[in-house]
């Protein structure tokens, strides 16, 4: 499958959605959108320290999104022949119904400025003999360096297509893409010692962008297992935490940015609303979402809806500036238009969100953070539970250490417990040094104070 | 579709495994007064596997067509031959099993297709309106009713030969609470393999959401537990996340041969006497458990497995591969999500085996300690370390339950707390049936047990 199939096969399918559309419309179905997502994928996986299996993959999803007199149907299928069935059979949903909401409607088009096309043909000469020795090289890896590290599972990928979206509003919006990834989840094993999970990855546009930032994330992987191997249980206290990107996303940012969906919002599940304007966290952290940086995994030119998306100050300086919407939250909160933050796919429904968050990097260097008097505990990864609403989130430390009087001591069987909101006010200082998740998102180190911190014995 | 896949298989010599999978999704949610979304999800497929030079090869393909089928056979094989010079652990051949041959219709079927999108949507529809009539304090409701139905068939070339399908419905209605700038989440659901009627058995729709509604308000008013080691009872869904989370996991012979904490321990004694824990494709105890298959995604008939008996560990679970590297007959557990999915060693319904006391003896027993109610999400580590989140947790003093505190995460080290088990209820329920256990890709599961008493390690204030 090479770029100039896939552009066939695209271009065949915008006729196709098309003249499904046309007939729908002159069969009385007026608000129909066609969410179109095709990929073809060749993967090799990894499992105990081992090549486990090699396959190839194919597969074209619809997402039907009918819309009648304030009523919804949704059906999602991956059968092409019975498409047209499809929406007839999303129409019934839709009337069958009887609670409409005339602000539900399909979006009219708009133009999309910003064009994305993240397929690079020199993937086109690979396939699945080089992915067999991208396995074998990071094999190699392990055997001479992390010979400790047992691989319980990995998976490289070289995947292609696209995404197309037609709707009876006269939206055709469709981006190629294809890309390198990989990647790998383990544990240190020493005898009867066994460390925590952990887990790395790294994806790329092209062949060499996609090595060295894989390479990295292995090491990174190996070096995290190792760590977590000889955790030993620590005591509880209260105080100073300090989080790498992975885990200050993964938990009290996520949150807030969950409670900026223009849904929670409109149903009252949400602590920010009636926020915009005011200060609602630490003056230091700032954060904004731009889909449109090139040089970006997630960026894109469209939303769920198709869309245009574009940058978008959240958090300035502490100061709350946008909430997310999609085009029925837009209408529901009194705006015109959506501000292209429709998220999902051909299997969902349109929700609310962000597309690509960056945090404005801190003046502090995390290599101070390690040095400071007293206890902190560094957070790894936090395997546990949070409350959308309330904000409460609680969980184990996995690969965490306590850092005290200079000392780095691997630790397990701690758990912590604390409030995103709160944390939001909690930080004390943010690192210029950060990583970008996904190859995606800018997250840098944070040092947050005030959380009570569950032990079990004494050091 | 078994012809159709046999007349794939007809000039193959080697072992290939064709899985025909159709999957329909319908959900129905309807909160504030409205039906929010309804969607319908349809996916066909084949997953096909071989082995080939010691190494797994796999295609899938949504065209249900012989040509199709027949290329995917192809793919698979040239994708096995491309990896084979790489692995070192060759496979050599797959153990005999007890292969399902014949078709399987599940019960609830003709339920789930009488019953039609209007009644299904108006039942959410009353129970939110009605619940949202609870309180004051409830900002809002949601109330949401979803199935899967599915049809598989599956044959390979060394003997299995079988058509099953089933029914899986689910309902849940989650709450939230607001008072004095404060919000808190209640919620609650179940699932079951089988009809509506099944799925209603025990518990009504209208107590399923009184249930959800009440833990919202009452925890407008809780605060945090004291963190740190302590004596818990735990209910029967709690037990579910236990064994699923801390146990189960460690004993999937994939992640045994990874090292897991289970490596090396068949014969040892890793649980109290009390302690006897089974997995099974079957439904035991009570009809309708949510992870019963009648035949797992390799073509064999599930078992009971027993993994711990009476503290004693003496199984792993097995799919075919690692039944062959252990010497076991396969156990049933190889399950696939969908069609281009490779079938993972999962569980299916995990649980202990009831006890002799009852509930309210265990709480009169207990001078100082919690009880936990109300599962919420669970995961496992390879250390054996586990830790799952709960919804409520009561103070127990002087043997009573005093007064509601909020659920936390709870965390420990599997087998200490099952060694640290030392009164289990002769009450036994299943309560796990809804939502999906993730291992790379989901998989539909039940799990759950008598009460329990042991320590674990509480996160508080």
């Amino acid at each position: 499958m090479d770029r100039g199939e896939i552009e066939k096969r695209l271009n065949n399918q915008k006729d196709l959605l098309t003249n499904l559309i046309s007939k729908a419309k002159s069969n009385g179905i007026e608000q129909v959108e066609i969410y179109s997502s095709y990929g073809y994928s060749e993967d090799v996986s990894l499992e105990k320290n081992d090549l486990n299996n090699c396959t190839a993959t194919e597969e074209n999803m619809f997402g039907i999104r009918v819309l009648h007199a304030g009523n919804q149907g949704f059906i999602i299928s991956n059968h092409i022949p019975s498409l047209y069935a499809s929406i007839e059979e999303a129409y019934q949903l839709a009337k069958s119904q009887t609670t409409p909401d005339l602000d539900l409607i399909l979006p009219d088009a708009r133009q999309i400025t910003n064009h994305f096309d993240t397929y690079d043909t020199s993937l086109d000469s690979m396939g699945i003999e080089d992915l067999v020795s991208y396995a074998k090289e990071a094999l190699g890896w392990r055997n001479d360096l992390y010979e400790k590290v047992n691989i319980d599972s990995g998976d490289f990928s070289l995947s292609k297509g696209y995404k197309l979206l037609v709707s009876s509003k006269g939206v055709m919006a469709h981006e190629l893409g294809a890309e390198l990834s990989a990647s790998v989840m383990g544990m240190g094993v020493d005898g009867d010692l066994v460390g925590s999970f952990d887990y790395d990855s790294a994806s790329g546009f092209y062949r060499d962008q996609f090595q060295t930032l894989w390479k990295k994330a292995f090491f990174n992987f190996g070096d995290k297992c190792m760590g977590a191997l000889y955790a030993k249980p620590t005591s509880g206290f209260q105080g100073k935490v300090l989080l790498p990107p992975d885990a200050v996303y993964s938990f009290f940012l996520g949150l807030f940015i969950g409670s900026l969906n223009g849904t929670s919002l409109r149903k009252g599940k949400s602590k920010m609303t009636g926020k915009m304007g005011e200060k609602v966290a630490s003056s230091l952290l700032s954060i904004w979402d731009d889909p449109t940086n090139k040089e970006l995994m997630g960026s894109t030119g469209f939303d769920r809806e198709g869309m245009p998306t574009s940058f978008k100050n959240v958090l300035n300086d502490g100061v709350l500036e946008s909430y997310f919407y999609n085009t029925y939250e837009a209408k529901k909160a009194g705006l015109n238009i959506s501000n292209g933050c429709a998220t999902g796919g051909a299997q969902s429904l349109p929700g609310c969100g962000p597309k690509q968050l960056q945090i404005k990097p801190g003046t502090s260097s995390k290599d101070e953070f390690f040095k400071l008097p007293g206890k902190t505990l560094f957070v790894n990864r936090i395997s546990g539970s949070k409350d959308g609403a309330s904000g409460d989130f609680s969980g184990v430390v996995k690969g965490g250490y306590l850092l005290e009087a200079g000392e780095k001591i691997p630790v397990r069987e701690v758990q912590i417990v604390g409030n995103a909101f709160d944390a939001l006010n909690q930080i004390e200082a943010i690192a210029k040094e950060g990583e970008l998740l996904g190859e995606s998102s800018f997250v840098p180190y944070m040092l947050l104070d005030g959380f009570t911190i569950t032990g079990v014995t004494e050091t | 579709m078994r012809d159709l896949l046999k007349e794939c298989l007809s000039e193959e010599s080697g072992f290939v495994e064709l899985r025909f999978h159709h999957k329909e999704s319908r959900s129905f949610f309807a909160e504030r007064g409205r039906v929010e979304s309804t969607a319908l999800r349809k996916r066909t497929g084949v997953g096909v596997r071989v082995l080939e030079s010691g190494t797994w090869g796999f295609a899938s393909t949504s065209e249900v067509t012989k040509a199709s089928i027949q290329n995917a056979i192809q793919i698979a094989k040239k994708a096995a031959r491309l990896s084979s010079a790489l692995r070192k652990d060759k496979i050599p051949n797959l153990p005999k099993a007890n292969f399902a041959i014949g078709d399987f219709i599940g019960k609830g079927i003709e339920d789930f297709r009488g019953r039609s999108v209007e009644e299904k949507l108006k039942m959410v529809l009353d129970i939110q309106n009605e619940a949202s009539k609870q309180s004051t304090k409830l900002q809002s409701v949601g109330c949401g009713y979803s199935e899967i139905y599915e049809e598989k068939a599956i044959v390979t070339t060394d003997g299995a030969n079988s058509f099953f399908s089933l029914v899986r419905p689910e309902f849940r209605v989650s709450a939230v609470a607001k008072e004095d700038g404060k919000l808190e989440s209640g919620s609650h659901s179940i699932g079951v393999t089988g009809g509506w009627d099944c799925l209603f058995r025990s518990q009504s729709a209208s107590q399923i959401s009184e249930e959800a509604c009440k833990t919202a308000v009452d925890l407008l008013t809780s605060e945090l537990p004291d963190g740190g080691l302590s004596t818990v009872i735990l209910s029967p869904s709690i037990v579910g996340l236990l064994v699923h989370e801390a146990i189960g996991h460690t004993v999937e012979a994939d992640f045994v041969l990874s090292g897991s904490v289970a490596q090396g321990k068949i014969g040892h004694r890793v649980g109290s006497d009390l302690v006897t824990l089974c997995d099974s494709g079957s439904s035991e105890f009570y009809e309708g458990a949510g992870g019963t298959i009648p035949v797992d995604d390799e073509g064999v008939i599930p078992t009971n497995t027993v993994i711990i008996k009476n503290g004693i560990l003496t199984s792993y679970l097995h799919n075919r591969e690692t039944a062959e590297r252990f010497g076991v007959a396969p156990t049933g557990s190889a399950r696939a999500w969908e069609y281009g999915d490779v079938p993972l060693i999962r569980m299916r319904n995990t649980f202990l085996l009831p006890g002799n006391s009852s509930f309210d003896e265990m709480i009169a027993n207990t001078k100082d300690g919690y009880y936990l109610d109300g599962a919420k999400n669970g995961q496992a580590d390879a250390t054996g370390e586990f830790m799952f989140a709960v919804q409520k947790a009561y103070r127990i003093q002087n043997g009573k339950i005093t007064h509601l505190l909020k659920g936390v995460t709870v965390s420990g080290l599997a087998f200490d707390v099952l060694q640290n088990v030392d009164m289990v209820s002769k009450e036994f329920k299943w309560d796990l049936g809804s939502g999906h256990c993730g291992k790379g890709q989901p998989a539909k599961v039940d799990a759950g047990g008598p009460y329990v008493r042991t320590k674990v390690l509480l996160g508080g204030k």
